[in-house]
């Protein structure tokens, strides 16, 4: 591992790109905290209609998606 | 020394005014500010601006009186627009109304009587009761709890109810979960209920005298050693200050409230809980609204503005078929069905249905879709076929396009001036939805105001010019086949002219081939 100390200019480069590093950081972790609601609304779906869906049941099927909107969807 | 004025677009108090100032018409409470925070100073002291709210509503005359501390700094009959008809600050029932803590003109508990008073708390101990029933650890929180431990009433400014459940979850995602659960549940029980972020909820409770209070119910939560509760609170809490949880006493009526009541008040409002400040603005920790509005918020941005859009300025809304509706007829085939995407005042749908088509539309404003449906049938549709579509929500992108694939005929994706309302997420779940409802068949048709101007487009603040290469590049990521694009002079939201509309046609490969 070098033990070199970064150039001068190479220092003042560093500083001056920091703003931008702490926006794109930033960034990404607001990236990353949405991902808690993109998990949330998959798994609520899978786990709400996923059941009927695999019983091949048109009927239930059809009604567990309307309830499904009426419940969960509504304005 | 100054003194304080009173003019039709200001106040003005004096220097030494610098806690909370309220402000009353003919003895009714009306509003309160501090001038430090809401005022900017003027030669003759703090100058603060009427609400919009308020000033939009001051013509006539009434005696205005501001009160600091017990103390009078100003009395006296003011003529708002030189008018000398009384001023009167009434809803359509004749009850009065006041500036609340977000802003709004509506009525407040102060000026609501002993009966309706026992009529919320009445609801509010429903709703808890129902929480607690369905397994959550519900209480009563802000102003509720406020009043409660302060004197047993009610807070006379406040003008909504306010209860907090504790999460056993420490992840965000579990928590939304729960909560979407949580929705499901007071819904089967009757609940209206509006979904105001990933963890809050707004409970409607009719009133006997026609008024429909809110009951906000806040998700509240620790991630690792942080407590959160939405309305944008965080910092240190011990769960054993929340739960178990005591009992107190609200307009005469027992009420769960969190185990040390103090202890959450202080946390919620600050050491000065205990001193009652009709002009309380917390100031919440920016790291923790930055994580709570990353984790929680994002899913109906603008809707108010849509609603209001919708509800106020509807009279300039042109309600013939817009040239895109016209032009789209002409390209599909008699008969074809359509799904309008954003259907808005539903003006174009409705002419599908006069045109002999069937019609599915979809939007998410709940303004929109009852004026919608209402258009629907009187353009002679049987079953006005409306539904609600978040597009930032993946749950009602995928049911919407599960509905749509199994429609009985291909149906056909209309979206006029959709496209410049949505983000990126929102974007690529619209091309998500046309990649699932039209693989066995069926077209998208797309208008929107394209980029290369510097024209403003209407609505303001809810449209943003989009370019239509971002978006030939986003339909083909997911499948899309791009068959026509154009881009020249066409017709705004409220059909003026605008000098660049962008038109594109795709479609998505059939599943045989």
């Amino acid at each position: 591992m070098s033990t070199q100390r970064p150039s001068p200019r190479r220092y003042v480069e560093a500083a001056i790109s920091l703003p931008r590093r702490i926006r794109d950081l930033e960034a990404a972790v607001t990236e990353n905290r949405q991902l808690n609601r993109r998990i949330a609304e998959l798994t609520d779906l899978v786990a709400e209609l996923l059941v009927p869906a695999t019983q091949r049941d048109e009927h239930r099927l059809q009604a567990s998606l309307a309830r499904y909107r009426a419940e969960t969807l509504a304005p | 020394m100054p003194t304080a004025a009173v003019t039709d677009s200001h106040l003005v108090v004096p220097w030494t005014a610098t806690g909370s100032v309220v402000v009353s018409f003919d003895d009714t409470y009306v509003w309160s500010f501090t001038a430090p925070r809401d005022a900017r100073p003027s030669r003759r002291g703090w100058q603060v601006a009427w609400p919009d709210v308020l000033r939009s509503r001051l013509t006539g005359t009434a005696q205005v009186r501001l009160g600091l501390d017990g103390t009078t700094l100003f009395d006296a009959p003011v003529a708002f627009g030189g008018s000398h008809e009384p001023l009167t600050l009434r809803d359509r029932h004749g009850h009065p109304l006041a500036v609340d803590k977000m802003g709004h003109l509506t009525r407040v508990f102060s000026e609501t009587g002993e009966e309706v008073r026992h009529q919320v708390v009445d609801g509010v101990g429903q709703a808890l009761a129902d929480l607690r029933d369905e397994g959550y650890d519900a209480h009563l929180s802000y102003g509720c709890l406020l009043g409660a431990v302060r004197d047993g009433r009610m807070i006379g400014h406040d003008s909504d109810a306010d209860l907090a459940y504790l999460s056993a979850h420490t992840s965000p995602a579990d928590v939304i979960r729960e909560s979407y659960a949580m929705e499901r549940a007071l819904r089967r029980r009757g609940w209206r209920v509006l979904r105001m972020s990933g963890a809050d909820l707004k409970l409607f409770h009719r009133l006997g005298d026609g008024r429909t209070v809110h009951i906000d119910v806040f998700g509240a939560f620790h991630v690792g050693d942080t407590f959160y509760q939405l309305g944008g609170r965080s910092g240190r809490l011990p769960r054993e200050a929340l739960t178990p949880v005591s009992q107190v006493t609200l307009e005469g009526v027992e009420l769960p409230a969190p185990g040390r009541p103090e202890a959450v008040l202080e946390f919620l409002y600050g050491p000065g809980w205990r001193v009652p400040d009709p002009a309380f603005a917390n100031v919440d920790p920016p790291e923790g609204l930055r994580r709570l509005s990353g984790w929680l918020h994002g899913v109906r941005t603008d809707v108010i503005g849509w609603n209001e859009l919708y509800r106020d300025r509807r009279a300039e809304i042109p309600w013939r078929p817009s040239p895109f509706a016209r032009w789209a007829d002409a390209l599909l085939g008699d008969g074809t069905p359509i799904a309008e995407i954003g259907c808005g005042t539903g003006r174009d749908c409705a002419w599908f249905v006069r045109r002999g088509r069937p019609v599915r539309a979809y939007d998410y404003a709940g303004t929109a879709i009852r004026q919608t449906r209402r258009r629907l049938v009187r353009a002679g549709a049987g079953a006005a076929d409306v539904a609600a579509l978040a597009l930032n929500d993946r749950r009602s992108v995928l049911v919407a396009g599960a509905e749509l694939a199994r429609s009985p005929l291909p149906t056909s994706l209309y979206a006029r001036g959709v496209v410049g309302c949505l983000d990126d997420e929102a974007r690529d779940h619209l091309w998500l939805l046309a990649s699932m409802s039209l693989r066995r068949g069926g077209t998208l048709l797309l208008e929107f105001a394209a980029t290369g101007t510097d024209e403003p487009s209407d609505p303001a603040g809810l449209h943003r010019r989009t370019d239509p290469a971002d978006m030939i590049a986003g339909i083909r990521r997911r499948g899309g086949v791009v068959d026509h694009v154009d881009v020249g002079p066409g017709l705004d939201f409220f059909d003026r002219p605008d000098p660049r509309v962008a038109r594109i046609v795709a479609h998505w490969t059939t599943e045989e081939t």
